[in-house]
Order: C-alpha cells, then sequence, then structure tokens
C-alpha cells in the first residue's frame, strides 16, 4: 500500500483561507476508493511550520510527500494525492 | 454550500480582514479605495462580465463592513463616503441589517419546475398524467410545462423516470424560512423586511456573493485601540471555530491580546435561562400558555411574534443567554464594554433592542473576529500556559447545538421535579419551526417544551461559523463534557437569578 503524507499548515491565516475545508475535501476521498480504485494510506497532519513566519501572499500552504503547494485549494490537493496513489503507468 | 470554501467564502473574509487591518493601522481612510484593487487584482474579470463591476461590488462590499450604507448604482459615491465619520469607536448602524448589493444580483428567475435534455420523449410519460392541472404535455416529442398553469407541486419531477425534470430555485429565496425575498423591477432579489427575521441564511447561501449584513468590526477595532476596559461575551457554539489549535482556552488568550480585557462564557446565561425556563414549564403553563417555547434564538423569537401573534405570548420572556451574560458582566464591571462574539446575523438586532441596548456594545461574527485574529496575525500555535475556562456547566455550554437548549432544560427539571414528565419537540431551520408553531397553534403541542433554532443544526450553523456543522457540534460537545458540572442547576452564578425561579 502507498503511503502519502499530506501537511495542510492551520494557522490563524489558513483557517481563514480554508484549511479546514481541504483537510475535509482530502478526508472525503476515503468514501471514494472504490470509484478511485485508490490503494494508498493518506496521513494528514496539521502544523504551523511548513514555511517561516506569516504567508498572506501564498496561503493556505500544503506539502504532499515533501512537495509543497502555495496557495492550495481542495481541488488541487485532492488531485495529487490521488496522482501519488495510482499505479505507475508502464 | 455552508461549509465549502468557496471564491465567495474567500471574498467575505478578505474584506474582514482588510477592514480590521484598515482599523489597526488608523490614519487617512480613503486608503480604503485601494482594497478593491488588492482584493481583485489584474485587468481581467474572473467571475463576472468586467472588473469594474466585481471591483464596484467588493467597494460595496466593503461599505458594509464598515457599517456603512450600501449605494444603488445610479449614484456617484466614492467608496470611502462617510467613513471617516464611521470610524468611532462606539456602534455606527443604520437599517437594514442585511442588505442585497442590487448590481450584485443576477436576478435569478423565481421558482420553477423546467424539463431538460434528458426528456426522451417516452411512452409511458407519467409527468403528464399526475398533473392535477394540466399544465404538462408532450410537444415536439418532449415534456411541455405551461407556466402559466404549473403550480409548482413537483409532481411531475417526481414521477419522471429520467430525472428530467428538475426544480430551479433562487437560492436566497430557498434558504429563506419566511419567504422574504422578492423582486425589484429588474427581477433582482429585494428582501421584504416586514418579514426578514435577519437569520442571514441569504447571504451565505447567494452564489453570487449578493447579501451582505453590516458589520461593526471597523468600530470594534477604534474601541480595541482606544484601551478602555472591554469584556468579550463567547457564545457556545464557539468552540472548534478558529481551526485545530485553537482550544477554547487559547481562544480566551487570543481575545486578550487583541485588547480584551476579560472573557465570558455566554453559556453562564444560557445556564442560569435553562434553569429559569425549567421553572417556568413546571409552573407557569396554563390554559392561556398552553405550551412553553425557547427564547434563545431571536430569529426564531421575533419569526414567532411576526407570524404568530396569537401564540407569542408562549415565547419565554426569560433573557437571553447574551443579555444575562452581559448584564452580570456590567454588574461585576460597571463602566466595562461588552461585545458578544457569536454565529449570529440576528444578534447584532437583538441587540439593538430598546431594553437590551445597554447592556450589550458590539455584536460580532466567528467569521469577523477570525479577520481580526489575521489582520493582528495571532498565531494560536504560539499561546502557551493559556488561562482556564471554568464558568459554565455543560448544560449552558450545549446550548449551541439543536437539541442542546431543550436538552439542558430537560436536565434542569429531571433533576429538581423527577416525577414531571417532559414533553419536547424541536425544529431547526424557519421552515421547520414554522411547521411546528403551525401544530402549536392548532392546539397540537399542549404541554410541551418547543425548542426553535433558525439555523440548520442550530447556532452552529449561524451565518457567521467557519466550521462544517458535524465537526462543529462534536468539538461543542466535547467542551461541554469537559465542564466540571454537567447541570445547569451546578452553575456558579445561581444566585444570580430572581428568587421566582429558585427551586419550589
Amino acid at each position: 500500500m502507498k503511503k502519502v503524507n499530506v501537511e495542510v499548515c492551520v494557522c490563524t491565516q489558513c483557517v481563514l483561507n480554508g484549511a479546514m475545508h481541504i483537510i475535509e475535501s482530502i478526508e472525503s476521498l476515503k468514501k471514494l476508493k472504490v470509484q478511485l480504485r485508490l490503494n494508498t494510506q493518506v496521513n494528514i497532519t496539521t502544523c504551523t511550520n511548513l514555511v517561516e513566519g506569516t504567508h498572506p501572499d501564498i496561503s493556505p500552504v500544503v506539502r504532499i510527500n515533501g512537495d509543497l503547494i502555495e496557495n492550495a485549494d481542495s481541488e488541487t490537493v485532492m488531485e495529487r494525492i490521488i496522482a501519488m496513489g495510482l499505479p505507475a503507468k508502464s | 454550500m455552508k461549509g465549502i470554501y468557496t471564491p465567495v467564502t474567500k471574498i467575505r473574509r478578505q474584506i474582514f480582514q482588510e477592514i480590521a487591518k484598515l482599523a489597526f493601522e488608523g490614519g487617512d481612510y480613503s486608503r480604503i479605495e485601494d482594497i478593491p484593487y488588492k482584493i481583485i487584482p489584474g485587468e481581467i474579470a474572473t467571475y463576472r462580465d468586467s472588473v469594474f463591476k466585481e471591483r464596484a461590488i467588493v467597494g460595496e462590499r466593503l461599505r458594509l463592513a464598515c457599517g456603512l450604507d450600501v449605494r444603488p448604482a445610479d449614484k456617484h459615491a466614492p467608496i470611502s463616503q462617510g467613513i471617516e465619520e464611521s470610524a468611532i469607536d462606539e456602534l455606527v448602524y443604520e437599517p437594514p441589517l442585511v442588505n442585497v448589493i442590487p448590481f450584485a444580483c443576477e436576478a435569478c428567475p423565481p421558482k420553477q419546475y423546467y424539463v431538460t435534455d434528458n426528456c426522451r420523449g417516452c411512452l409511458a410519460h407519467p409527468c403528464v398524467s399526475v398533473c392535477p392541472v394540466k399544465a404538462v404535455s408532450l410537444k415536439d416529442g418532449k415534456s411541455h410545462i405551461d407556466k402559466d398553469k404549473c403550480i409548482k407541486c413537483g409532481r411531475c419531477a417526481e414521477s419522471c423516470p429520467y430525472n428530467a425534470i428538475v426544480k430551479f430555485e433562487r437560492p436566497c429565496a430557498a434558504s429563506c424560512g419566511v419567504d422574504a425575498i422578492e423582486s425589484d423591477y429588474l427581477g433582482r432579489a429585494k428582501i421584504n423586511y416586514d418579514k426578514c427575521v435577519s437569520c442571514g441564511q441569504c447571504l451565505v447561501n447567494c452564489p453570487f456573493s449578493a447579501i451582505a449584513d453590516k458589520s461593526q468590526i471597523f468600530q470594534l477595532v477604534h474601541a480595541l485601540k482606544e484601551g478602555k476596559e472591554i469584556i468579550a461575551e463567547i457564545a457556545p457554539s464557539f468552540v472548534g471555530q478558529f481551526g485545530p489549535l485553537a482550544t477554547p482556552q487559547r481562544v480566551k488568550d487570543a481575545l486578550i491580546q487583541l485588547g480584551f480585557s476579560d472573557v465570558y462564557e455566554v453559556a453562564i446565561g444560557a445556564d442560569l435561562g435553562a434553569i429559569a425556563e425549567a421553572e417556568h414549564y413546571v409552573h407557569g403553563l396554563s390554559e392561556e400558555q398552553p405550551f412553553m417555547a425557547t427564547s434563545c434564538c431571536p430569529s426564531w423569537s421575533v419569526m414567532a411574534k411576526k407570524f404568530f401573534p396569537e401564540i407569542a405570548h408562549c415565547v419565554s420572556t426569560e433573557l437571553t443567554p447574551m443579555v444575562a451574560t452581559a448584564r452580570i458582566i456590567k454588574k461585576e464591571h460597571p463602566n466595562a464594554r461588552v461585545v458578544f462574539i457569536g454565529p449570529c446575523a440576528s444578534k447584532k438586532l437583538e441587540a439593538l433592542r430598546r431594553t437590551v441596548r445597554s447592556d450589550v456594545d458590539f455584536v460580532i461574527t466567528y467569521e469577523e473576529l477570525m479577520g481580526i485574529f489575521a489582520a493582528k496575525e495571532i498565531d494560536f500555535g504560539q499561546i502557551e500556559d493559556a488561562p482556564e475556562m471554568e464558568d459554565a456547566t455543560g448544560g449552558g455550554r450545549g446550548y449551541g447545538v439543536a437539541g442542546g437548549v431543550a436538552g439542558a432544560i430537560e436536565a434542569v427539571i429531571r433533576e429538581r421535579y423527577p416525577d414531571v414528565e417532559v414533553k419536547i419537540d424541536r425544529a431547526e431551520g424557519l421552515f421547520d419551526c414554522r411547521k411546528m408553531l403551525t401544530l402549536a397553534k392548532a392546539g397540537k403541542r399542549k404541554g410541551y417544551i418547543l425548542e426553535g433554532m433558525a439555523c440548520p443544526g442550530g447556532c452552529i450553523g449561524g451565518a457567521g461559523t467557519i466550521e462544517p456543522i458535524k465537526k462543529a457540534a462534536a468539538a461543542v460537545k466535547k467542551f461541554a463534557d469537559e465542564a466540571e458540572h454537567h447541570v445547569a442547576t451546578g452553575s456558579d452564578y445561581i444566585g444570580e437569578l430572581p428568587e421566582e425561579h429558585e427551586h419550589k
């Protein structure tokens, strides 16, 4: 089973800018395991140290398996997680 | 749509943050003219036909956030008109509270049923057979609805095997439980203020962000800057609203960082209300007052008074938790100003009532407060040794979730009067609240406690909330369970109750 680690910044600015909805949308993927043929374990962690200091211009920020996404939104985050969970194309 | 972060949510929150920032920075407030360019950058429109219009709409929203009035498109006036006069440390308010920005409204057509491309013109065409007014017929091989005849009963849509007939509704009107959304001469939404009870559901449900309520953040920030004694009272539904790091204790600390001198839980007043209403239920019901309706939700109680005047006297006259708590604060701190922080648009009006005006000085929502926190760059993760919150019981702390008010009252009755049978009915959302009161008016709720909540899920579904309803409900319950006492009678403030509510 593949593992995807998603870190979501939950600083004040990121919560205001929709971080909690991003977390909801990641959790919602569990319900689509069959449709998506996902065989992935998604670990969600919340933190505030993805980037140094306050970051109003790039909020919300999310890191997926080490890759930082600035100005993240739910659709991009879901797409990236699913792309990582799919079997590699041969 | 509630609970989903959309561009509408984004703009609304950006505005709160920018207005708070503007007020904290002070200086020349004509800078407000620059904010639309920050929120809507570039030359290309994103959501509407032109970038100029997008900015003009943001401009009106900025005015509403400062407590100023919204202007029609035929008046030339800068956004900053009146802002210097509104930059004061006390409430600025001209009715109405909830406003349609006319030129932001897309003039969605009113409720109707129509046939989509899914229609295959089938042999059975049950849509025709079920129509009671012969409005549906087959025309050119497809089902056709005669709009002049249609009574919008929806039977054709229910019967179609292809889901080809759909109901179209204006989201603002669909969310309005008191049918207050009408149309102006251009078909744009217009609020009938004789019916409106300011629940604020239309403003969170309009997908074009054309409706907004007036905010008091601009004046509140000025008051905080003055450094006078200002005390926050925070409604029971606050738990979990500000993100996973913002524990109730940290929220209290963050408010003190903003300049509040103390923070009280509104659940204190809820505890007292639950006890008073329990006593009233046990001793006060009669032929003239056959049931007791709860009083805490202002949209619900105003709706009862406007639409059911015959039974309005059955709404409890006990102080709402906001007012009861504010009075305790003013007794303990006679010179302090009180700010109610809650989920609710309607409380902004309740605080303006003649009998309440001297108790509550400002009302802001969680979403507006979060904008202030962000403007001040308050970081919940940095807060250590947050002060304890040991104000209220589990009963009062549960008030923000549907069922929690009646539950708290019932718990008091069970404790004090174990032999009394308690009958409860409850409704959430003003549609269902009206249905419940219709039954009560017909004499079918004798001996009941009726809990009415104007918003879906209770206060946690209010217009000014941030978190999705389910998560918020879990957070509120957890905090209620942590309380030292679980029944409202365990309140430290029980001595504040008038004598007639003592256990008889």
